[in-house]
This record gives C-alpha cells, sequence and structure tokens, in this order.
C-alpha cells in the first residue's frame, strides 16, 4: 500500500525534514489538533491530555527521541517542586532547589557546552580530546529555563505547585513555545488551564493577525532575504566590498528580528486561537533610542527572565553603583551564552552588557541637562542604538571572530559607497522586502490595530479566502530559485 | 456582528484553508501572470507516489567511440566515461587531436627531477573560484613540496581580495588605477595575461610581505613585468630604472637579505602600465594564479597575440589550466552551452598557436547546486557543461579533468555545503579555504598519477 507507506513516513520523525510552524505538514497537524480540541473542548481534562499529546508528538516530530527529555525534565521539576513546597525545613529547601538547578543547568551544559568546553581544554593544550557527537534537543534552552523559574518561583514561595503532574507537562511541553519560546512563566499559564475555552471575534482576528504577519515576517522576509542576500556575504565577507558587507549587517539585522520575532507571534497567536494569552515577546525594538529601550522591546521574555533569576538574585542595584555594572556585565554575558556555546555569543553579550552599563552612567550624567531639541536628540539616539546592535550582530551571526573583523576591515577600509547603486539593482527583490521589512517596524502601532480589526470583522469565509492565498503565496516564495550572488569589483 | 463563543473559528478556518489548497492542488494551478510563470502549488504531494526522477543522464551515455581502432591505448583513454572519471583524460594521443595533452609537462617535470631544467612554470587562469590563490595555493605547495621550488609566483598591483589572499602579504595605494576585462584600458595601455593593466599615479606604490608558511616566508627572486617605455620606480627606497619597449617587460632581480618585504614606489609622471610581480627561488617549480571574478573563459580571446607571445618570452608556462564554468552556469536550468565551446575552442588554439610545446589542461565546472522544490540538488546545466568543455579538450587533444566527479558526482556540492564541515559556501557555488584546500589535492593527486604513470 504506497498510499499508507507514504503515510506512514509523513507522520514519523524525519532528520532532514523536522516540523516548523511554516512547513506543510504543519497545517495537517493543526488541523487534526483544532479537530480534537474541539471535540472535548467542555472538558478541562480533556484538553490537557489532548492538548499534551499533540505537544509531544510535534515535539517527536522535531528531534525524536528527545521528546523523553522533556517528560523527564517535567517528572523531576514537578516532583522537586512539590518536595519544595512542603518542607518546612530552610536547609533542605535550599538543597532541593539546588539539586533542581543542578540538574537543569547540567541537562542544558551537556547537550550544549560539552565541545565547547572540550574545545577549550584543547586549545589550552591540557587534552585531546575528541569532541562528541551530540545533537542539541531542540527547546532545551527554553524548557530549561521555565523549569527553572518555577521551581525558583515555588521555592520563593511566590506561587504554589502544580498538583497535577498533567498539567505541568501541559505548560512545559505546550507546542506553539516549545521551540523558540517565547519563555512563559507557570505564574501566568497554570491558572489559564482552568478558565473555559472562550474565544471572542477579538481573539480570532488577533490571533489570525499574529499568525499571517509570523508567517510573512519569517517566510516572506527573514528565509528570503536571509537565503538571497545576507548568507552570501556572512559566508565570505572579505570577497565582497564595505557597502555589501554593510547592508549585509543591516540585512541581518532585520532577518534576525522577523525571524525570532515572527516565529514568536505564530506561537502567541496559535496560543491565542487555543484560548492562551502569552504577552508579547517582541515590540518593535529597532524604535529604541537606548541599549536598556532595547532589551525592553527585544526578547522580552529572556530579558524578564534574566533579570528576575540572574541580575535580582545577583544583587541588582541593590549593593552599589560598580555591583550594579558588575551585575549588568556577568548577567549580558550569560545571556549571550545561553544563545550558543561560542566565544562569539560570550563577547556578544558582553558588549551588550558593557553598553548598557555605560548606558546607566550616561544616563545619570545627562539627566541634569534637557536636550536642545528632544525630537533630534531621540532620532539621533535609534540610529546609535540601531548601529550599536547591528554591531553587536556582526559577532552574533559571524562563524567566527576572522570572519567579524573581516568584514568589520571590508566597511572600514573597502567601503565603495558608489557602488550602491549597482547593489541596490543586483538584488531587487531582497531590498524591496527589506524596505518594507523597515516600514513595517516604523509604522505606528494603530496602522496594525486597524489591521487587526478589520481581519476581526472578515466573516468565516473570508478568513478562509484570506489564508488560502496568503498560503499559495507563501508557497511561492518559498519555491522561488534562489538569486546567485554577483561581485561587484573585478 | 454575531456574537458569542467563537471557539470553532480557528477549526473551520484552518479546515476550510485546508480544503480550498487541497481542490487548489488538484486542478493545474501553474498560472502565468504577464511572462512570469506561478509555480504549481500542491499540498497532497507527499502523499502520492513518488515520481520517478526526472531523467538527468541525457549526457551520460555520449562517450565518443574509439576513432582510430590501431591504438590500444587510445581506446582505453577515450572509453573512459568523462562524466565520472576523476582522473585526467589526455586526450593528447589520440590521431585526431594534435594537441599534445600532457605530454609537454610530463617531459618537463621529468626533466625538473632529473636536474636537465631548472624552472618548470604553471599558469592557471580561473575565476572566482580561484581568487586570493585559493585551490592554486595548495596545488603549489604540494608540487613545490615535491619538485622542489618556493615562492607564489604571479601577484597583480592590486586586487579586490588582497586581503583575503593568505599566501601572501598584499597592500597598496588607494591611487592606482585599474583597467581590466570589465572596463576599456585607453588605447596604448594593453590587457596583460591575467586581464588586468595597472597605471601608477603619483605616489603610488605596492607592498608584498612574505607569510609565515613553509615555501613562502622570505623573497629570493623577484620579476616585474611592466609595458613599454622607461621610468624609475623605487625599489625598497633604492632608485631602479626600468627599461624595455615591448608590450611585457621583465626586471628579475634577487632581493637582499635585510628587507623581508618589498615596497615598490612609483612617482606616476610617466603612465606606463605596470603588470606585477613574480616570486620565485632559483630553480623548481612555479604556479601563477591568474584568477578573474565573473568570467567564464572566453574573455582571454580578447587578449592581444602579441601581449601573449611577448609573455611567453619573458615567462614561458609548461602547463596551462583553464578552470571556469561557474559563470557560465548562470542559469542553473539551462542546458544550451554549444556557443560556449565554440569560443573556448577558439581561446585553446589560439594559445596552442601561442604556446605549441604547452600542455593545456581544462578543469571541468565544479558541481554546482540550485534549489528545486526546497532541496538543493545538482544543477542541470552542469553535466551540460561538462559535456561541452570535455568536447573542447577531445577536439583539440588536450588534457581534461573533471572537478564534478572528483568532488563526488551528483550532489557533491550539497554535500559540501552540508556536511559537518562546510567545505563550500551557501551559494552551493564558492569554495571555502578548506574546500579550496581539498581540490587543491585532489588535482595534485590526478596530475601526479599521470606523473607517476609516465615514469615507471
Amino acid at each position: 500500500m504506497p498510499f499508507l507507506e507514504n503515510l506512514w513516513n509523513v507522520l514519523k520523525y524525519n532528520e532532514a525534514d523536522p516540523i516548523l510552524f511554516n512547513s506543510a505538514f504543519f497545517l495537517y497537524f493543526f488541523a487534526a489538533f483544532l479537530l480534537c480540541y474541539q471535540l472535548v473542548r467542555k472538558h478541562e481534562r480533556g484538553r490537557v491530555w489532548v492538548f499534551t499529546v499533540f505537544s509531544l508528538y510535534f515535539f517527536y516530530k522535531a528531534c525524536n527521541e528527545y521528546v523523553g527529555l522533556v517528560i523527564l525534565s517535567a517528572i523531576v521539576d514537578f516532583y522537586l517542586s512539590n518536595r519544595i513546597h512542603r518542607e518546612q525545613r530552610e536547609g533542605v529547601r535550599k538543597g532541593l532547589l539546588w539539586f533542581s538547578v543542578l540538574i537543569n543547568i547540567g541537562m542544558l551544559v551537556y547537550f550544549k557546552y560539552t565541545n565547547f568546553f572540550i574545545g577549550i581544554l584543547n586549545d589550552l593544550g591540557a587534552g585531546r580530546i575528541t569532541p562528541m557527537h551530540i545533537l542539541l534537543p531542540i527547546g532545551i534552552s527554553f524548557y530549561t529555563f521555565e523549569n527553572l523559574s518555577y521551581t525558583i518561583d515555588v521555592y520563593r514561595r511566590e506561587i504554589k505547585p502544580v498538583d497535577k503532574f498533567m498539567d505541568y507537562l501541559f505548560f512545559l511541553s505546550f507546542f506553539p513555545k516549545l521551540m523558540m519560546g517565547p519563555i512563559v512563566r507557570a505564574a501566568d499559564f497554570i491558572p489559564q488551564i482552568r478558565q473555559p475555552y472562550v474565544l471572542n471575534r477579538e481573539d480570532v482576528g488577533k490571533g489570525m493577525f499574529l499568525i499571517l504577519g509570523g508567517l510573512f515576517k519569517k517566510v516572506v522576509i527573514s528565509d528570503f532575504v536571509y537565503q538571497n542576500f545576507v548568507q552570501y556575504i556572512f559566508d565570505d565577507p572579505s570577497r565582497h566590498t564595505g557597502i555589501e558587507c554593510l547592508l549585509g549587517v543591516y540585512a541581518y539585522a532585520l532577518v534576525i528580528y522577523c525571524d525570532f520575532s515572527g516565529y514568536s507571534d505564530m506561537a502567541i497567536g496559535i496560543a491565542r486561537w487555543m484560548g492562551f494569552t502569552i504577552p508579547p515577546n517582541f515590540d518593535k525594538p529597532y524604535k529604541s533610542s537606548s541599549i536598556t529601550e532595547f532589551w525592553r522591546r527585544w526578547h522580552i521574555s529572556l530579558s524578564s527572565w534574566l533579570r528576575d533569576y540572574v541580575y535580582i538574585p545577583l544583587g541588582g542595584n541593590r549593593k552599589g553603583k560598580l555591583r550594579q555594572y558588575i551585575n549588568l556585565l556577568l548577567t549580558m554575558l550569560i545571556g549571550g551564552f545561553w544563545h550558543g556555546a561560542s566565544w562569539n555569543f560570550i563577547l556578544w553579550g558582553g558588549i551588550h552588557g558593557g553598553a548598557l552599563a555605560v548606558d546607566k552612567v550616561w544616563r545619570q550624567r545627562m539627566a541634569k541637562f534637557a536636550p536642545v531639541n528632544k525630537r533630534l536628540w531621540k532620532i539621533g539616539g535609534i540610529l546609535f542604538t540601531f548601529h550599536l546592535v547591528c554591531f553587536c550582530w556582526i559577532f552574533f551571526h559571524a562563524a567566527s571572530f576572522a570572519d567579524a573583523w573581516a568584514l568589520i576591515r571590508q566597511v572600514a577600509y573597502d567601503f565603495q559607497g558608489n557602488l550602491l547603486p549597482e547593489v541596490l539593482t543586483a538584488y531587487p527583490q531582497v531590498f524591496i522586502l527589506m524596505g518594507i521589512g523597515y516600514l513595517l517596524h516604523f509604522l505606528p502601532a494603530a496602522t496594525e490595530q486597524k489591521l487587526e480589526f478589520r481581519l476581526a470583522r472578515l466573516p468565516l469565509w473570508g478568513s478562509v479566502a484570506v489564508m488560502t492565498v496568503f498560503i499559495w503565496f507563501l508557497a511561492q516564495v518559498k519555491t522561488t530559485v534562489p538569486m546567485i550572488p554577483i561581485y561587484f569589483q573585478f | 456582528m454575531p456574537t458569542g463563543n467563537k471557539h470553532p473559528y480557528p477549526l473551520v478556518i484552518v479546515m476550510g484553508t485546508l480544503l480550498c489548497l487541497a481542490a487548489l492542488s488538484l486542478v493545474q494551478n501553474g498560472l502565468s501572470i504577464g511572462g512570469h510563470t506561478l509555480r504549481r502549488l500542491d499540498i497532497l504531494a507527499d502523499l502520492r507516489q513518488p515520481e520517478p526522477a526526472a531523467d538527468t543522464s541525457f549526457v551520460a551515455q555520449e562517450i565518443t567511440p574509439p576513432t582510430d581502432s590501431t591504438a590500444d591505448s587510445v581506446a582505453i583513454a577515450v572509453r573512459r566515461d568523462f562524466l565520472t572519471y576523476s582522473g585526467i583524460l589526455d586526450y593528447g594521443i589520440t590521431a585526431e587531436g594534435e594537441g599534445g595533452g600532457m605530454q609537454y609537462f610530463m617531459q618537463a617535470l621529468k626533466a625538473l627531477r632529473t636536474g636537465q631544467r631548472k624552472k618548470v612554470r604553471i599558469a592557471y587562469f580561473g575565476d572566482s573560484m580561484i581568487e586570493g590563490d585559493l585551490i592554486t595555493q595548495d596545488l603549489r605547495d604540494s608540487l613545490q613540496a615535491y619538485f622542489g621550488g618556493e615562492g607564489v609566483g604571479y601577484v597583480p598591483a592590486t586586487s579586490v581580495v588582497s586581503g583575503f589572499r593568505t599566501s601572501i602579504g598584499h597592500t597598496y595605494s588607494g591611487n592606482w588605477t585599474d583597467y581590466h576585462f570589465m572596463n576599456t584600458p585607453p588605447s596604448g595601455t594593453e590587457l596583460g595575461i591575467s586581464g588586468h593593466v595597472f597605471v601608477p599615479s603619483a605616489d603610488s606604490w605596492v607592498r608584498y610581505t612574505p607569510v609565515k608558511r613553509e615555501r613562502l616566508d622570505q623573497f629570493e627572486e623577484v620579476s616585474l613585468l611592466y609595458g613599454s617605455g622607461g621610468r624609475t620606480v623605487m625599489v625598497n627606497n633604492k632608485p631602479l630604472q626600468l627599461g624595455g619597449n615591448r608590450k611585457i617587460n621583465a626586471y628579475s632581480f634577487t632581493t637582499d637579505s635585510t628587507a623581508r618585504a618589498l615596497t615598490l614606489k612609483f612617482n606616476g609622471d610617466e603612465q606606463t602600465p605596470f603588470y606585477g610581480v613574480c616570486f620565485e627561488s632559483r630553480n623548481g617549480i612555479f604556479l601563477d594564479n591568474y584568477s578573474f571574478r565573473g568570467i567564464s573563459g572566453i574573455e582571454l580571446a580578447r587578449l592581444s597575440s602579441g601581449m601573449w607571445r611577448q609573455m611567453r618570452s619573458v615567462r614561458p608556462y609548461d602547463l596551462i589550466v583553464l578552470h571556469y564554468g561557474a559563470n557560465v552556469l548562470y542559469r542553473p536550468e539551462n542546458t544550451k552551452y554549444d556557443w560556449y565551446g565554440k569560443t573556448m575552442v577558439r581561446v585553446v588554439d589560439s594559445l596552442h598557436r601561442i604556446f605549441p610545446q604547452t600542455s593545456i589542461l581544462i578543469v571541468g565546472t565544479a558541481d554546482k547546486s540550485y534549489r528545486k522544490q526546497g532541496k538543493y540538488v545538482t544543477a542541470p546545466g552542469v553535466k551540460a557543461l561538462l559535456k561541452v568543455q570535455h568536447r573542447v579538450a577531445e577536439k583539440r587533444g588536450i588534457a581534461y579533468w573533471n572537478l564534478y566527479s572528483a568532488m563526488g558526482g551528483d550532489g557533491a556540492m550539497a554535500k559540501w555545503v552540508e556536511g559537518d564541515t562546510a567545505l563550500a559556501n551557501r551559494d552551493y557555488t564558492h569554495f571555502n579555504f578548506r574546500g579550496a584546500s581539498k581540490v587543491g589535492a585532489l588535482l595534485y593527486k590526478a596530475i601526479m598519477d599521470e606523473y607517476q604513470q609516465e615514469t615507471f
């Protein structure tokens, strides 16, 4: 039976084609899930079970046997948090908390950083250890942080632990946020499980807006611009002129924002359709006029997590100015390292931490002076912040320090700005999309709300038509033959 | 507006969309709007019987039957499938060809090895695949390790990839004028065989520094290549009078051991063209890298035969390598390259007229992938181009090496890009330094296999 065989092949894990929100398979998965969810919508337990089973299957489809890790860490943290809650002796509570932290961080370090540390040992000449073949389980960075915040909150007696294991597993494996966040807090999420499944027009419209907008950002802008321009530049910066490298960095700034926030938006939109509200994860970060503001708008769930569970426990701003600056730097170094196991990410975090500290000093000094022209001052701040962030992105994305320096060297010493018209005309679609991307980014919030409102008022058949046309358009974009890179100098 | 619980909406929207898309998939929906064809959407494709892969073997069968049945060795050489054989195919021994194949080069290597000759030179022409001395630095290094010789060979006066090149330190002032294939030099200023000619202005300078690598860590014999007309150039701050009325002249000297680097300063009062500098040692094998990004090789036909001839007298070559293809495959699905074959035959013919005692080797295009239905696959043009490149070699009795096949054949580029250690860039065309190193090693092996066959 070739049909059944094909069906089975589609349903099982395939290393070459893991599930993503923008993969075709997700549409089937989502439809099947929605159908089952409808059938049990009146039963709280039924909803929890259906959601959890589909989430675990989603996980399996994304990373095969590593689905076991989520279940295992849910069991451990469910048990430990309940023990911590019941335990009265402070010493034991602390011991249990550290045990949980150790297990979670240990697992993360093992999967994510083992080879990094082996590399350091080898470089120091202390050994000739062959790097291990470890695949990074998808989402581990996110659910580890969720586990940690949950256990720490229970320890701090800020929340009561959940008493049903399935509720905790549901929270941890919730498929919309599983792969790329946002990092959801149990305190915000768990109470929503108990609420009946009720959607109003606004929920439907907002959800649809977030899903379509997220897909647009991810597939149309991010993937297209990345594949047809950014990767060529970052693969071999020294082969390209400074102007191309600079545009490559601007493009990458948009790509990473659209990729990350697009995925977050889809997660939040899907959750919204299921009756769960997850706070926004990105708030037009490039509108920030200072680096401090940037971190309030960029990956909000991560920066607030780092604030609550790293920066504040380190002492925050309560132990003097100098300690505050050191704490900022340390927090951001950890934040950088969280993104990936390389010195590039550490440096990236370091520069951001340093910039945050400088920004604090600057604000205190400048508080006395009223700027001459507020508007101009703000625009200057936005431009400066954007370029600082872009500078950091170079290290974030370059494969090595050498590549990052090569790119910076090209911008500094081989700029060739006169080639701008040629570069723009060589990749027309890329730069049109970039223009659209940045334009949408700087559009006033009211315009977006209008669009949301329109979507909310659409009749059902209208929504279906919009969705169909949109997905058909996405398929067209996805299958375009990639543009071939062009050299401008001979 | 209806109120109340809208919980079924997501299900209805998604199901409705799925049904619409499925219905669209069942009808042929590849529309054509304003000359732009929209691709067909098929959300059911995964569940259908997979269609047999499109037949891409259309050229694989075209192995030329031996034309001369008298020589067995000929038959063996020709019967090898040029699409899969990963060694050098030498058509110098067929009756049809008169190019001499690899024999001149092999004889030169033998003479070098036995001390009858002091120098053997290779001119390696290519596009961006070899810029920054990629591939060639590894090939040169291996050859020099075996046959002797030190130095990087030819280096231009200015280069867009000087920062990228690691086989020599190379900096220069910004006031050079670079005429090349893509702009038109004024009359009287003739392009050198690198496709460039450099004209200094007042205080133009260029500085070369040896790098800390075996065989590249000091300069020994230096040759300056320049056009006609006298001029003074400051070599490490010492004036040197250059003379000569030929299109291309060489002034060679041995560097004094006190200065590691070589700095040339020009006063720019005379617009004498400058071509570059060659770095060699007293004896051994030397390889000149002539890279020019974006070209397909047919541009070589635009250089004057006078330039070629005079270049031959200042730098005689025993092997000329023509390594092109990436820019011919601009449209990946194009499979018609007869025009290219015709022009390359002319290039080979004129090279052969000027260098009758020089071997010519065509390096067939590397694998190049493009994205089709979400996956990177070998572009259909690759095999078609290989066939044309092979035909040029076969027709003219020169040598041919199939880089595509040496890389691993069909789908090789995708593997090189996506492997655990990336060997090529995400454009699925260019090698990175690791991949280039591997290609250099593959070509070295192919050459040495020929050499060993000849000698033993």
